[in-house]
């Protein structure tokens, strides 16, 4: 409790130095913003643009670390802390998890489906980013900040959690259904629900290997002719018939039709 | 030092108007119930148990949205405002909500549903062939269309943009999750489902992206402060108008406006049926909702400033929408550009900034929603080995074969194209006129020749349906069980009556018409 308390009393010293005609951003908040805000920016592009998943989401890690270090300046500690805690500390690590365990293929195609289509994107969203920066620059050139000392008179953690809740008690509240959604979600796409009755013992598994209709050799290759070698197409057996064990059961089979059979090149 | 401590005490709880509240809750609460069910019912007895709780859930809010207040108020620290227009959105999304779930829990046309058995297992493999002929299905589609209910009731009433953002997400997820659990052709859905994700969440960005800009012009992000801080021209105006223009670009993404229409076609073709049909009635309204909650309410004041823009949204989408229709092959893609068209037909009422432009859009939401589940219904009716026969070549020579099927989907066509004594032509005239008494006369002429050239197509299926000589290829017509055949009979009837008699209708539009800031 004691050290809550500290924390908050810290908080609140804090917040009071920033509460001063605070317009001019001073000497080690300018150097902590131009070495953080390139690590930033660079961290977000990187992330599109990484073609490796696992490198994506780094490159999304120090983003956040840098945008946590942002809120912790801006005399937002606790937001600082949760940014870094939840986002890079659980949330991160967890899709990481997740990327190592589904496993981490790159092969997205990069072939590209509409002419023109990249060129055209790149050039629209560097304009749109050039419109709103340069927007938002001009907006806030003359913008004084004030009311900060005030919205965080008891200090910045008991300040958010009258707003969490009094005014967004709804919102915060209503959050929990989009929670429950996304767990069912996940529920839904990735779990595969087996029943005890379709698994089978050891003993079972040893007696089908060797029952009559079961063929515990290794089954005949897929046919190799002069004119498909495809793994699709069925071996011949010595009567002249084929052999549906050839080919893999989830390969689609195919009929040795005219087109298949036809010369190429 | 204790004194400058904030303790949980010295917080007051804001007060809950529950009674006012009650419409929604029940609905979030049945979501949660919806749940449980999933976790503890048996398998066999899920589907039977989710279907009877959905639709006394639903019929419960709508009872309990009866005894709402109706002289409007604001709630729960003045984050929700219940209103008249929002009530009767409410109303209309839980009505509607109730015959898509009718068609979401239909099983007697195909074993298990149109929905998939089990999402989880591959398409394709030798698993999914198997479980797709069994009687199962994800039974975990009620809990979620629940949800995107009740996130859409919040939608139509928040009195925040924050709030609005929490509730915009609330019912866009479960209808991702939605779109990608059809039985058949699961590999369209999927991709339909991952493109709709994609694009919402980029288009949740920008919405999110326009609050930020808007608490940095009037420091607060509920409409009644943005409101004052226009009106006293406080702040800087670009942030005011960059943030406008993002909020309006989520909006129009969610309601499948031109230019942000794109992904339509295909997330309507891919989703399962029902959702689709859930998704042209429910999330329309929901959108239309918020548009004309944002530009009424809050930015009311700022009219000459996106009054031109979105006039020219709404003359884009009723072009697009109608000159693409034509060239659809697909039965699916040409309701889905039927209904970017009908989007822009709405926008055009929302733009009069009059009483008669919020009545008449309502009006126009109803009247549409109930025509369009119709048609969906129909769509799901027509079906051959693989699921339904949605190529219009399939239903070829279906008036000879099936007259009763045919000629309903023949009234729903007619209704599209806004033939007098349907409900088409009613909403059509009703939001075509609050727009010339709103002087906007532009999109109106658009609209009018919008209306002519998408007469085509519709009728284009009614001469397939009536004069081409069924071929070879033609599709089973099959009969709708009771929950399709429900659907069918309210679809019908209403757009009948709406059309024969839409003055009980058009009378509580105009008193819904009245929002509280």
């Amino acid at each position: 409790m004691s050290t809550a308390l500290a924390f908050a009393d810290a908080v609140h010293a804090h917040a009071a130095d920033l509460a001063a005609p605070a317009n001019e951003v001073k000497g080690g908040e300018k150097v902590a913003f131009w070495i953080l805000a390139p690590i930033a920016l660079g961290g977000a592009i990187g992330m599109v643009l990484a073609r490796n998943a696992i490198h994506s989401a780094l490159f999304l890690v120090c983003t956040m670390l840098s945008l946590g270090v942002f809120y912790v300046i801006n005399a937002g500690p606790f937001l600082g802390m949760v940014q870094i805690i939840v986002y890079t500390g659980a949330i991160m690590i967890l899709f990481l998890f997740v990327l190592m365990l589904v496993g981490r293929d790159s092969s997205d195609s990069i072939v590209e489906q509409l002419r023109g289509q990249r060129l055209a994107a790149a050039l629209l969203g560097i304009g749109l980013a050039a419109m709103v920066a340069t927007g938002v620059a001009r907006a806030f050139d003359d913008t004084r900040v004030v009311g900060l000392g005030r919205a965080t008179q008891d200090g910045n953690v008991p300040a958010l959690a009258a707003r969490l809740f009094t005014r967004y008690v709804f919102a915060f509240e209503v959050t929990s259904a989009l929670l429950i959604t996304a767990a069912l979600g996940a529920m839904v796409l990735a779990f595969v629900e087996r029943s005890k009755k379709d698994q089978m013992t050891q003993r079972q598994r040893s007696r089908e290997r060797v029952s009559a209709d079961s063929y515990p050799a290794p089954k005949p290759g897929p046919g190799v002719y002069a004119t498909s070698d495809s793994v699709a197409t069925p071996a011949l057996l010595p009567d002249g018939t084929t052999t549906d064990k050839s080919v893999s059961k989830v390969v689609q089979t195919h009929e040795l039709d005219a087109a298949t059979t036809k010369a190429k090149g | 030092m204790l004194n400058t401590v904030t303790l949980a005490a010295d917080i007051k709880a804001p007060s809950m108007n529950y009674e006012a509240l009650a419409p929604m809750l029940i609905v979030f609460g049945a979501g949660c119930a919806s749940v449980l069910v999933e976790a503890f019912a048996p398998r066999a007895a899920r589907h039977i148990v989710q279907t009877v709780l959905t639709l006394v859930a639903l019929i419960a809010g709508f009872v309990a949205l009866l005894f709402v207040d109706r002289d409007g108020l604001k709630t729960a620290a003045d984050a929700i405002a219940i209103d008249t227009t929002g009530l009767f959105l409410q109303g209309t999304i839980l009505v509607l909500g109730l015959v898509s779930v009718l068609l979401i829990a239909e099983r007697s046309l195909t074993p298990g549903g149109e929905f998939v058995a089990h999402a989880a297992v591959a398409p394709g493999s030798t698993d999914d062939k198997k479980l797709t002929a069994s009687v199962y299905s994800q039974t975990e589609v009620f809990p979620l269309t629940l949800f995107a209910i009740a996130g859409m009731m919040l939608f139509v009433t928040a009195n925040d943009l924050l709030v609005m953002f929490v509730a915009l997400e609330v019912f866009s997820l479960p209808l991702y999750l939605l779109c990608g659990l059809a039985r058949r052709r699961r590999l369209l859905s999927q991709e339909a489902a991952l493109k709709y994700f994609l694009l919402g969440a980029f288009a949740s960005a920008f919405f999110l992206y326009g609050v930020a800009l808007m608490y940095g012009y009037a420091g607060a992000v509920d409409f009644a402060s943005i409101h004052n801080a226009v009106q006293a021209d406080r702040g800087d105006e670009t942030l005011l108008l960059m943030g406008l223009a993002m909020l309006i670009i989520g909006l129009l993404f969610k309601a499948g406006l031109a230019p942000f229409h794109s992904w339509t076609p295909d997330v309507y073709q891919g989703a399962p049926t029902p959702v689709t049909a859930f998704m042209s009635a429910c999330t329309k309204i929901a959108a239309f909702g918020g548009i004309l909650r944002l530009l009424y309410v809050g930015f009311g004041e700022l009219k000459d400033d996106w009054r031109p823009l979105l006039i020219g949204v709404a003359i884009l989408t009723m072009l697009v929408g109608s000159i693409l229709a034509v060239t659809q092959q697909d039965l699916k893609r040409l309701l889905a550009y039927s209904s970017i068209a009908n989007a822009g037909f709405l926008l055009t009422g929302a733009l009069a900034m009059n009483k008669e432009g919020v009545s008449s859009t309502l009006f126009y939401l109803v009247a549409y929603g109930f025509t369009t589940l119709g048609a969906f219904a129909v769509v799901m009716l027509v079906r051959d080995a693989d699921g339904e026969a949605t190529h219009l070549k399939r239903w070829a020579g279906l008036g000879r074969r099936s007259p009763i099927i045919a000629a309903v989907m023949t009234f729903f066509m007619l209704a599209f194209a806004g033939i007098p004594l349907t409900s088409g032509f009613t909403s059509k005239f009703a939001v075509f006129s609050a727009a010339l008494a709103g002087d906007a006369v532009s999109p109106v002429i658009v609209g009018v020749i919008a209306s002519m050239i998408l007469a085509f197509p519709y009728l284009r299926l009614v001469v397939l349906m009536y004069v081409t000589e069924p071929g070879e290829s033609g599709a089973d017509v099959h009969v709708p069980g009771a929950f399709t055949s429900a659907a069918l009979t309210l679809g019908v009837v209403a757009t009948l009556l709406l059309g024969v008699a839409p003055q009980p209708l058009l009378d509580l539009a105009e008193q819904a018409s009245q929002f509280v800031r």
